[in-house]
């Protein structure tokens, strides 16, 4: 086993990872941008090495820094986290020729399930199912238009090299397909420099259910069964669940399979995510993601297996060591993504300096965040502040525990997801189980509760009162102000930051 | 003293009188027994209401402020009557509104021109941030009077993007 490894990301996921390299004996070596001095990962690692730069480009993505830093640390392998250069394979190709492990699966597959024309056509030769459509990219909106009456309206656009819901843009009839396509491209080029998009069929009520595979070297192979997550918006996954309440053990057992198959296929090695939208009983390949996924944790808590350990034991050669039947599946799992944006003006990113902090706690709640008091909170880098994640051995039991614990969570400084989430979690059709990824899209968000309303407005009176008395007071308290502030700036320099983030801020 | 507060776009009441360290309290007409201590200097409150208790976290200035209650969220204005009356003197004299940028990012694409009518909910321009693209539109019926930015140009939180002029309703 390893005993030190350098993790190429920042935020919760290299906590994260940090964590369990810790539980495993190993050290960790954390990389880190001109914008990160501070962060929770920089400070939580057992060696912390400055990368420099503020653009993604001179830091989490500059391929020859962090191998550098890694030479230079000792570090014997390297994990990319997800996002960054997660699904590289030419990062991999280097990390590997540097003769370190990469932690990931062999970049051969990265490729192959990378493009997602190409991933198509090895998903259909391998007999995995996949939503009706063109595999080739179409070039323009005229040829988009002809290829759209074969496969049936409503049609998905799509980018090639896409990802993360950019570039996507869903068209109900032949009139609308141009604006549309004109728009996805734009996106396209403009999040990954390739304008390519290709048109498929857009399932009735779909849903996005995915399944979570591991692979060691050795060719062993198992499912640790489905997460739903259908509560998006923009394709953007806000809450996510395992296992989902539309899957019984038939379906579970078959959706494996095909996961299975798709991994293997590819020749995949490590842990990774195959996704699926399912419809009316139906379930279509929609992409592969080779990485450790944000929700991963949902399955972490059902399934009482370490995913990240397994990544660091399959890619220091170990295999699995256990079957399929073998494998737990107890009780549910709810994540929460909590992002700084503000639901009652359409998810806009929302800034600021995390002012004070009350992380919810009680039992079986999790908390996964690089979120600390002092915080900026910029258009930097990605706007998910931590992952609220219980358990409960049923659904509403679940549910339950969940709202309890967002309501326990306080953020100062910037808005968050929170109250959406709350929303979904008391809504009917989530409750009843009876929802589609097109939920959130059709709930309003901001409304509150007016007796509640009432006692937020006294508490903004209160607030303004006694800011005014400070103010009053601050003539005469002026020249000892300046005095405890010079005072306070000379030792600045060794306590700017916290060192600890206790659960009261 | 009387106070004005707009809770998440629902206007409210308030008025507070203080006896030394008594406040009584009036919310909509509504007598509420309170009271309020700051746990910290970062905007933790304990509060209790009607021997009710609440955690709020709260930030902020005088007129505006953020309230964080059990989970949902409160954006709040206030005004005082003396502030309420100067206010109301300034919508008057200007009439219309400026649509302002609620976060940073960059102008990708102008959607109107100067003199435009707009309806509401129509399209003003494309703001692009955290790589997603915002629509921008407009809160009503309005003739455009004013663009204050160009394509491509990089806008902070709080910028003047165009300003409207209400649209006379048809009948």
């Amino acid at each position: 086993m390893f005993k030190r490894i350098l993790i190429a990301n920042r935020g919760e996921i290299a906590l994260r990872i940090i964590r369990s390299a810790r539980e495993m004996g190993m050290q960790s070596v954390a990389v880190y941008s001109e914008f990160d001095n501070y962060a929770l990962h920089t400070r939580m690692a057992d060696i912390a090495v400055p990368l420099g730069g503020q653009l993604p480009s001179e830091s989490y993505l500059s391929i020859e820094k962090i191998l550098q830093a890694a030479n230079d640390t000792g570090a014997e392998a390297i994990h990319p986290g997800y996002g960054f250069l997660a699904e590289n394979a030419e990062f991999a190709r280097r990390v590997i020729e540097a003769g370190l492990a990469w932690i990931g699966p062999p970049p051969e597959s990265i490729i192959a399930m990378g493009d997602k024309i190409e991933s198509r056509r090895i998903m259909s030769a391998a007999k995995v199912p996949v939503v009706p459509g063109l595999t080739d990219p179409v070039d323009d909106f005229d040829a988009a238009i002809k290829a759209a009456e074969g496969i049936g309206y409503p049609i998905a656009i799509k980018a090639s090299a896409g990802g993360g819901g950019k570039g996507i843009r869903i068209v109900q009839k032949p009139e609308d397909m141009e604006a549309a396509f004109r728009a996805a491209s734009g996106e396209a080029v403009s999040a990954f420099g390739d304008g390519r998009l290709y048109l498929e069929r857009y399932l009735d009520r779909p849903r996005h259910i995915e399944i979570q595979i591991l692979f060691d070297g050795q060719g062993n192979g198992v499912h640790l069964y489905e997460r739903e997550c259908s509560v998006q918006r923009r394709h953007q996954k806000l809450l996510e669940e395992c296992p989902s309440i539309v899957i019984d053990e038939e379906l579970r057992a078959q959706m494996g399979e095909v996961a299975l198959r798709a991994g293997r296929a590819v020749g995949y090695v490590g842990a990774g995510t195959v996704e699926f939208l399912y419809s009316h009983g139906e379930f279509f390949f929609l992409e592969m993601n080779t990485r450790l996924q944000v929700e991963h944790p949902v399955t972490e808590m059902v399934t009482g297996i370490d995913l990240v350990r397994e990544q660091l034991r399959i890619a220091a050669g170990e295999s699995l060591g256990y079957e399929q039947a073998e494998i737990p599946r107890n009780g549910w799992s709810i994540e929460v993504r909590i992002n700084a944006e503000d639901p009652s003006t359409g998810f806009l990113p929302s800034t600021g300096k995390i002012g004070n902090l009350r992380l919810p706690g009680g039992p079986w709640v999790r908390v996964d965040s690089g979120m600390f008091r002092g915080m900026e909170v910029g258009l930097n880098y990605d706007p998910m502040l931590a992952k609220l994640v219980v358990w409960a051995p049923t659904r509403d039991m679940a549910v339950a525990r969940m709202i309890r614990a967002l309501q326990e969570l306080h953020v100062g400084g910037v808005r968050t997801g929170a109250p959406a989430a709350l929303a979904v979690l008391k809504h009917p059709d989530f409750l009843s189980g009876d929802f589609d990824t097109g939920l959130l899209a059709t709930m309003e968000f901001g409304v509150t509760d007016e007796a509640e309303e009432r006692l937020a407005a006294v508490a903004a009176v209160i607030h303004r009162r006694q800011l005014a008395k400070r103010s009053a007071l601050a003539a005469s308290a002026g020249a000892r102000e300046g005095w405890v502030k010079r005072s306070r700036n000379s030792v600045s320099n060794f306590s700017s930051a916290p060192i600890f983030e206790g659960s009261e801020g | 003293m009387k106070y004005f507060v707009k809770v998440n776009g629902r206007e409210h009441e308030v008025v507070i009188d203080e006896h030394s360290d008594e406040l009584r309290v009036e919310v909509d007409g509504q007598v509420l027994d309170i009271s309020y201590q700051e746990v910290d200097s970062l905007g933790q409150v304990a509060m209790n209401a009607d021997g009710m208790a609440h955690a709020v976290s709260l930030d902020g200035d005088a007129n505006s402020c953020h309230v964080v209650m059990a989970g949902y969220s409160y954006e709040i204005e206030l005004e005082d009557e003396r502030e309420r009356a100067a206010h109301a003197a300034e919508r008057e004299s200007s009439g219309g509104g400026v649509v302002k940028s609620v976060m940073p990012g960059v102008v990708l694409e102008l959607l109107v021109e100067v003199g435009d009518e707009v309806a509401e909910r129509g399209p003003l321009l494309i703001l692009e941030a955290m790589k997603m693209q915002n629509e921008i539109d407009s809160p009503s019926a309005s003739r455009v009077t004013a663009v204050h930015v160009s394509k491509g140009e990089a806008v902070s939180a709080g910028q003047p993007l165009v300003t409207l002029e209400p649209l006379e309703s048809a009948d």
